[in-house]
């Protein structure tokens, strides 16, 4: 149970996806100029990440590793089929989120009328790839840790694209210099906020 | 424009061509992949009983040669695989995955490690592989003992993501460099194991300098793996040290 | 009239040069259109992986231009976006594994980041609003510009990372070991995560006060 909640901290503050990865920047940069915007997309990040995640941890768990196929049969016990991973995962995000946006539809306009824009965007946003990648790389020992691993992630990228937002929202009053405007100075607020998220590395977990 | 079935048609020949390119791909250049696995965990193997920078033709070559046993052992101490022949990368205990036993460890269940013995100059040497966490990801290494069990040879360490600079200098030699000469074990035979200190060696006790090494600046949780990492693993051997002696 | 049309553009006319160059510069994939930072700032600590990556984005963005200009025609609208994913992941595969095949130990050090290059905005950006509606011998040299651009920014960043985070360039010491003994100490700094996108803001700024049409506003 500790072991959970310390993975669920670590990949909120250490971990960060944007600080520590910068996986997700495209839409990170994109839409991160308003915060209600923005806090829109986090959302749907953390609920991509909460159900792809899992599933692709019992996928990688039962069919993709090296020896994953023994279940089957004793003879299948060498089969390595991991160089599919990629192309699996991917497949298995387009179509959760899509199956997310045709649900959310169904049931939840208002939701829908928030969140709708986003999902699309999701399916080629390197955070949730990157968030099964990683699962398969750190080799997480249960269902529960890849869970808790996912929605950890997501929510440190919500952290941080609100908390960049929030700071855009009010730059826009300062005299930044006039090359650095727009991207530039986001980049290097985006690297001091990094360096100030590296002092969670202090926490001791 | 386009009818149901054309798209049928057209994902379907897809995903066969697909198929067929990506296993083929696979196919071909997996010996080649699993060569470089193999060859990568020789080196390491090597380098910690004090033959670095073997290159990649050689390893198996040198492996082979210099490697006399590839031992199984179970978590009481008992020997229950010796392997001498040639081809030991096809041995049980190479092919033993240090990770999946550790696991069974932590959840209390019976498990079995790898040793490997290496002649050299008439010396006997014992190789232990390690696998442990460090800040971001794994951490793996070798550690070479002497024949009493309980004096380092030397150390080879490895990760997969620790910070460039920082975790990741425990691969350098100036940090595997301190290992050779730290026992185990201290004089009344209480397993002790070699920490990973932060805030000097130099001033600990004289006996205690011998089970501790200096830990990496600003690499305080990769040290602590590496630490950990040396005590979980060392002390899965300890039965099998004891009958030894 | 098709004989009009038919009448041969030499392959590296001045259009077809702008394809292959103007990405380098005023239409850099990372600084100027904002495409692909993902995947790869995290292999930028040293120079020789953020090289093999970006020899592995440009493989990756040429060939996926091409394919699917190639196949442009025959594609069905509705299930385009599938068919590009399908394409880039296939290619992303195949490079990884001859990355681990040949290279073993960049393969190692650029461990997952290699399977992001699937979600790298540049490529599908890319095929999206060229490769789809362009000749393919034009759809390749703008695959091949869009990643030299991407690839020329990978490769200074880790260029000043390296130099300045571990003194050296391509794994070759390079600060000379006096200026060591007179106290000069490399950046740890420039090693972390964050320095990266700090190098990038730089780059940006620099880029922009040379290209003044290239100013945003806030």
């Amino acid at each position: 149970m500790q072991e959970i909640f310390n993975i669920f901290i670590k990949s909120i503050f250490i971990d960060n996806m944007i600080f520590a990865y910068f996986l997700g920047m495209c839409s990170y940069l994109a839409v991160s100029k308003t915060v209600q915007t923005s806090m829109g997309l986090g959302i749907a990040v953390i609920f991509v990440l909460g159900i792809t995640v899992p599933i692709d941890y019992l996928l990688n768990e039962y069919i993709l590793k090296a020896g994953a196929l023994a279940w089957l049969d004793e003879g299948l016990a060498e089969v390595d089929l991991s160089f599919l991973s990629f192309i699996l995962f991917i497949a298995i995000i387009a179509s959760m989120v899509q199956l997310v946006e045709m649900i959310v539809e169904k049931f939840s306009p208002a939701l829908y009328s928030s969140l709708g824009i986003f999902l699309p965007l999701i399916a080629v946003n390197c955070a949730i790839l990157g968030g099964s990648l990683f699962m398969q790389e750190r080799e997480y020992q249960t269902l529960a840790q890849a869970t808790s691993f996912g929605l950890g992630s997501g929510v440190g990228w919500l952290l941080a694209i609100v908390g960049i937002a929030a700071i855009r929202e009010k730059i826009r009053y300062s005299n930044v210099p006039a090359p650095l405007r727009g991207l530039g100075i986001t980049f290097i607020i985006t690297g001091l906020m990094g360096i100030a998220f590296m002092s969670f590395l202090g926490i001791k977990l | 424009m386009y009818s149901n079935a054309y798209i049928f048609r057209y994902a379907s020949i897809m995903v066969i061509l697909v198929a067929a390119i990506l296993s083929s791909a696979a196919m071909l250049l997996k010996p080649m992949q699993q060569r470089n696995e193999a060859v990568d965990k020789m080196q390491s193997i090597l380098a910690a009983a004090g033959i670095p920078d073997v290159s990649a033709g050689d390893a198996i070559k040198l492996f082979n040669q210099n490697v006399t046993n590839m031992i199984v052992i179970d978590n009481k101490g008992n020997i229950i695989d010796d392997f001498t022949a040639e081809g030991k990368q096809d041995s049980k205990a190479f092919k033993i995955n240090p990770k999946d036993e550790l696991y069974k460890k932590s959840q209390g269940k019976d498990f079995e490690l790898a040793m490997y013995v290496i002649n050299l100059n008439g010396e006997k040497i014992y190789i232990i592989p390690l696998r442990g966490v460090g800040l971001w990801g794994p951490v793996w290494g070798n550690i070479a003992l002497k024949d009493d069990f309980n004096t380092v040879v030397g150390v080879t360490f490895g990760h997969k993501s620790e910070t460039p600079g920082l975790g990741a200098e425990i691969e350098t030699p100036i940090f595997e460099d301190q290992f050779p000469g730290k026992t185990l074990f201290d004089e009344t035979g209480k397993f002790k194991s070699v920490r990973v200190m932060k805030g000097g060696v130099a001033n600990l006790s004289a006996a205690d300098q011998f089970h501790a090494v200096d830990a990496i600046t600003g690499g305080t949780i990769t040290s602590n793996g590496v630490s950990d990492m040396l005590q979980n693993v060392l002390e899965s051997y300890v039965p099998y040290f004891k009958k030894q002696v | 009239m098709n004989t009009v049309k038919r009448e041969k553009e030499p392959l590296f006319s001045p259009k077809n040069r702008k394809l292959l160059l103007s990405p380098i510069n005023l239409n850099n994939p990372i600084t100027v259109q904002v495409l692909g930072i993902c995947s790869a700032l995290a292999v930028t600590a040293k120079m020789k992986p953020a090289f093999v990556m970006s020899v592995s984005v440009i493989v990756v963005t040429a060939l996926a231009n091409l394919i699917i200009s190639l196949l442009r025609n025959g594609i069905p609208p509705r299930i385009r976006i599938i068919v590009q994913l399908v394409v880039i992941a296939t290619l992303v595969i195949v490079v990884d594994q001859v990355l681990k095949a040949y290279v073993y130990d960049v393969s190692k050090q650029l461990s997952v980041f290699v399977g992001l290059i699937i979600t790298n905005c540049i490529i599908m950006g890319r095929l999206e609003a060229f490769a789809m509606s362009s000749k393919p011998w034009p759809s390749l040299l703008d695959g091949i510009g869009n990643g030299i651009g991407y690839g020329i920014i990978l490769v200074v960043v880790g260029f000043v990372r390296e130099l300045f985070g571990s003194g050296s360039v391509w794994g070759y010491p390079v600060v000379p070991a006096g200026f060591f003994e007179m106290g000069y100490r490399n950046n740890g700094f420039m090693i972390l995560p964050p320095m990266a996108l700090i190098i990038i803001g730089i780059i940006i700024w620099i880029q922009r006060s040379r290209n003044k049409e290239l100013y945003q506003e806030n």
